[in-house]
C-alpha cells in the first residue's frame, strides 16, 4: 500500500486501528503512512471514518485497537495536549477558538508566552510579545486581520478558519492535520490556506487533509487515500490518478477489493 | 520537552523564518484602530455601575437628615459591611467567567467559620479558661483559625468542583446539593445555636480595627484580595485559562488545556475566598451565624451580574463586581438611616438588577455590530 518511496521518513504511521463506539464500527482496521513534507488527502463520503481517524491521531479520542508511530516511535497518544508535543496539531471540522477572546491570545492559547523572571514564574503572560508576535505569524501566512486586540467572536467565518490554520501551522512540528480547513471559505480565502498548507509541507510537515473537495485534492495533494466504512480502499497518486477513478472508489464502484 | 518545542516555534517566530512565505493577496490590510481610552470607559459596564453608585449616594445623602449619609464614617461603615460580598462577588465573578457558579458559598462560609471557631477555641485554651475569658494561647489559635478558614473553605470548593468535573454535573445542581449539605452539616454540628467564647481580641485587633481611625481594616484587606484576583484574571495565564475555559471548553481542550484541573483549582480558589470571608464573620461580630448567609451565593452572582459579568461565560469584570457589591448595602444602609424599612432593599436590588443586565444586553449586542 505504500507508494512513498521506502528511505523517507514516516512522519506517522496508523496500523491496524479500529474504532468502536458502542455496536458501531468507525474505523475497521486502518493501515496509513504519512511522510515528511507530504500532503495526504484523506476522502471518503459522510459517515466514513475521517474524522474519527484524525482524532485518534491527534489525541481527541482513544483507538479501540491498533497502534500509532511517529517518526517510527509506537506511541500511546495519551491527550491532545500529548499529541501537541509530539508536534501534532489540528483544524478541526467545526473551529477550535474561544470566541470571548482576542486574536492573539487565542493564537498563542496552550503556548502562551511568559515574562522573565519572577514574574513569569507567578504565571504573568507577555501579552506584549504575544500580539506582536501573532502579527508577525498572521502576516507570513498573509491573514491581514483588522485588529489583532479584536475578539474573535467578531472575525469572519473565513477569518476565524484563517485564525485556526495559523495556529496550528505555527506550533506544528511533525504533523498537521486538517479536518475540512476549507468547509467554510469563499475561493479567495480558500486558496490562503492551501498556499499555507503547501508552504508548510515545504517546510517538511506531514499533512493529512480531509476534504470533500475532490477535485482540488486531486490536483493539490501528493497522494490521495479513500475510506470507505471505516477501512480503506484505496491509496491512490495523485498525478496518476483522476477525478473519475477516485470517485469510484469512494462511492463503490470498483467493488469491494481492497487495494493492497 | 513542550517548553522546548514552544521555544523552538516562538524562536522560529521571532526570526520570521517558520518556514511559510508570505502568500499573495490579503484578506484585507486596513489596520482598524483600537478603541481610544474613553470609548473604552465608556463601553465598560463598570463604569456605568459607578455613575449608578455616586448617584445612589449623593441621593441618599441629599435624603438623610444632615446628609449623615455623605460623613466619610458612614460611607466607610457601609465599605465594611459590603466587605464579605465583595470577596464573594469576586469569587462568584471568576466562577461566571468559566461558565460555572457556586451557590455553596453562603453555606460553605457558615460552615467554615463554624470549624474554624471550634479550631480557635480548642488551641486557645482549656473550656475552663476559655468560660473565663482568658486564651494563654491566642496566637495560636488566630493563626490556626485563619489556617482552618482556608484550608476548609478551600476543600469545600474542591468537592464541588470535583462533582462538577468526575461525576460530570452541572455546576448549578452539584453546587445547589452541596449547599444543603455544608448548611445541614453546621447545624447537625451547632444544632443552629451561634458560637460564643471567640476571644474579643479578634475584634479589636482586626474586625473592628480602623486604619487612621477611619478605614476599616477588613474592608481594606477585602480590598487587597480583590485587587490580587483582578491583577491574576487580567494579566495571568490562569485568568487567561478561566475566560477561555468559559468561552469554550472544547476549545480549550483541542489547545491542550487541562480544562478539569483549572475548573477544580477555579472552585478551589472561590471557597478559599468564601473562607476568609468566613473568618471575617468570627473576626467582626466574635461569633458565628448560621441562620445567616444561605442566599449569599445568590447575591454575591447578583453583584457580578449588576457588575457586567455574564452567565455566558468566558468574560470578568472584576471591579464591576466589587461595584456590584455596594449596591445592596448602600440601598439598605441610606433606607436604614431615613428610617424606611430596610426589606425595601430587597426590592430595589432585584429591580437594579433586571436594568443592569438589560443595559448591558443591549450594550453587548452593539458590540457585535
Ligand atoms: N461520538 C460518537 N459517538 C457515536 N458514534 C459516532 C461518534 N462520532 C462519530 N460517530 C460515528 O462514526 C462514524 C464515522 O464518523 P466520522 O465523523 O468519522 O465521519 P466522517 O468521515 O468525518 O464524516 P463527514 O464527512 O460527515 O465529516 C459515523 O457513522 C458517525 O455517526
Ligand atoms: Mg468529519
Amino acid at each position: 500500500m505504500d507508494t512513498g518511496g521506502t528511505n523517507e521518513q514516516v512522519a506517522i504511521e496508523v496500523k491496524g486501528i479500529k474504532k468502536n463506539y458502542g455496536h458501531l464500527q468507525a474505523l475497521r482496521g486502518v493501515d496509513l503512512k504519512v511522510y515528511k513534507g507530504e500532503i495526504l488527502a484523506l476522502i471518503g463520503d459522510n459517515g466514513a471514518g475521517k474524522s474519527t481517524l484524525a482524532k485518534i491521531i491527534c489525541g481527541a479520542i482513544q483507538k479501540t485497537e491498533g497502534d500509532l508511530f511517529f517518526w517510527g516511535q509506537k506511541t500511546e497518544v495519551q491527550s491532545i495536549n500529548h499529541a501537541h508535543k509530539i508536534g501534532v496539531f489540528t483544524v478541526y471540522q467545526d473551529l477550535s477558538l474561544a470566541p470571548d477572546l482576542p486574536v492573539s491570545d487565542n493564537l498563542f492559547l496552550g503556548r502562551e508566552i511568559m515574562r522573565t523572571g519572577i514574574l513569569g514564574r507567578m504565571g504573568v503572560l507577555d501579552r506584549k510579545a504575544m500580539r506582536a508576535e501573532s502579527k508577525k505569524a498572521l502576516a507570513s501566512l498573509g491573514i491581514g486581520l483588522k485588529s489583532i486586540s479584536v475578539d474573535t467572536r467578531a472575525l469572519s467565518g473565513g477569518e476565524r478558519q484563517a485564525l485556526a490554520v495559523a495556529k496550528a501551522v505555527t506550533w506544528a512540528n511533525t504533523a498537521l492535520i486538517m479536518d475540512e480547513p476549507t468547509a467554510a471559505l469563499g475561493a479567495r480565502q480558500s486558496s490562503i490556506v492551501y498556499d499555507t498548507i503547501r508552504a508548510a509541507s515545504a517546510r517538511g510537515l506531514a499533512v493529512l487533509v480531509i476534504s470533500h473537495d475532490i477535485p482540488k485534492m486531486v490536483s493539490f495533494a501528493d497522494r490521495i487515500v479513500v475510506l470507505r466504512h471505516g477501512q480503506i480502499v484505496a491509496s491512490l497518486e495523485a498525478k496518476k490518478t483522476t477525478l473519475q477513478e477516485v470517485l469510484n472508489y469512494m462511492l463503490g464502484g470498483k467493488g469491494e477489493s481492497k487495494n493492497e | 520537552m513542550s517548553d522546548q518545542i514552544q521555544g523552538e516555534a516562538v524562536e522560529k517566530l521571532k526570526n520570521g523564518e517558520n518556514g511559510v512565505q508570505p502568500a499573495a493577496g490579503h484578506l484585507s490590510s486596513i489596520e482598524q484602530k483600537d478603541l481610544t481610552p474613553i470609548q473604552m470607559v465608556l463601553r465598560s459596564t463598570a463604569f456605568w455601575i459607578l455613575v449608578i453608585l455616586v448617584v445612589l449616594v449623593a441621593i441618599f445623602g441629599y435624603l438623610t437628615p444632615n446628609n449623615v449619609f455623605l460623613k466619610p464614617g458612614t460611607l466607610f461603615t457601609v465599605g465594611l459591611n459590603a466587605s464579605q460580598m465583595l470577596i464573594l462577588a469576586v469569587g462568584a465573578t471568576i466562577q461566571l467567567a468559566s461558565k460555572n457558579m457556586d451557590l455553596s458559598v453562603g453555606t460553605n462560609l457558615i460552615l467554615t467559620s463554624t470549624l474554624a471557631a471550634k479550631i480557635l477555641k480548642m488551641v486557645a485554651g482549656t473550656p475552663e479558661q476559655i468560660m473565663a475569658g482568658s486564651y494563654p494561647n491566642l496566637g495560636m489559635a488566630i493563626v490556626a483559625a485563619v489556617a482552618a478558614s482556608i484550608v476548609f473553605g478551600g476543600l469545600f470548593g474542591m468537592i464541588n468542583g470535583l462533582i462538577v468535573t468526575k461525576l460530570k454535573m452541572e455546576a448549578f445542581i452539584a453546587t445547589l446539593a452541596t449547599m444543603m449539605v455544608y448548611w445541614g452539616i453546621s447545624l447537625v454540628i451547632t444544632q443552629g445555636a451561634s458560637e460564643v467564647g471567640i476571644p474579643r481580641a479578634l475584634q479589636l485587633g482586626f474586625g473592628h480595627k480602623k486604619l487612621l481611625d477611619l478605614i476599616p481594616l477588613p474592608l481594606v484587606v477585602a480590598l487587597i484580595i480583590s485587587g490580587i484576583m483582578w491583577l491574576m484574571m487580567r494579566y495571568t495565564k490562569f485568568g487567561l485559562y478561566t475566560c477561555a475555559i468559559g468561552s469554550s471548553k472544547e476549545s480549550s481542550e483541542r489547545s491542550g488545556i487541562n480544562t478539569d484541573l483549572y475548573v477544580v483549582s477555579i472552585f478551589v480558589l472561590v471557597g478559599v475566598l468564601a473562607g476568609i470571608a468566613g473568618f471575617f464573620d468570627l473576626a467582626r461580630f466574635a461569633t458565628t451565624n448560621p441562620q445567616g448567609h444561605q442566599t449569599d451565593g445568590l447575591l454575591a452572582i447578583t453583584a457580578a451580574v449588576m457588575g457586567g459579568t455574564s452567565l455566558k461565560g468566558g468574560r470578568a469584570s472584576i471591579p464591576g463586581a466589587m461595584l456590584g457589591a455596594l449596591i445592596p448595602t448602600i440601598i439598605q444602609t441610606g433606607l436604614v438611616i431615613m428610617s424606611v424599612g430596610a426589606f425595601y432593599q430587597m426590592i430595589a436590588t432585584g429591580v437594579f438588577l433586571v436594568i443592569a443586565v438589560y443595559l448591558d444586553q443591549k450594550r453587548y449586542a452593539s458590540l457585535l455590530d
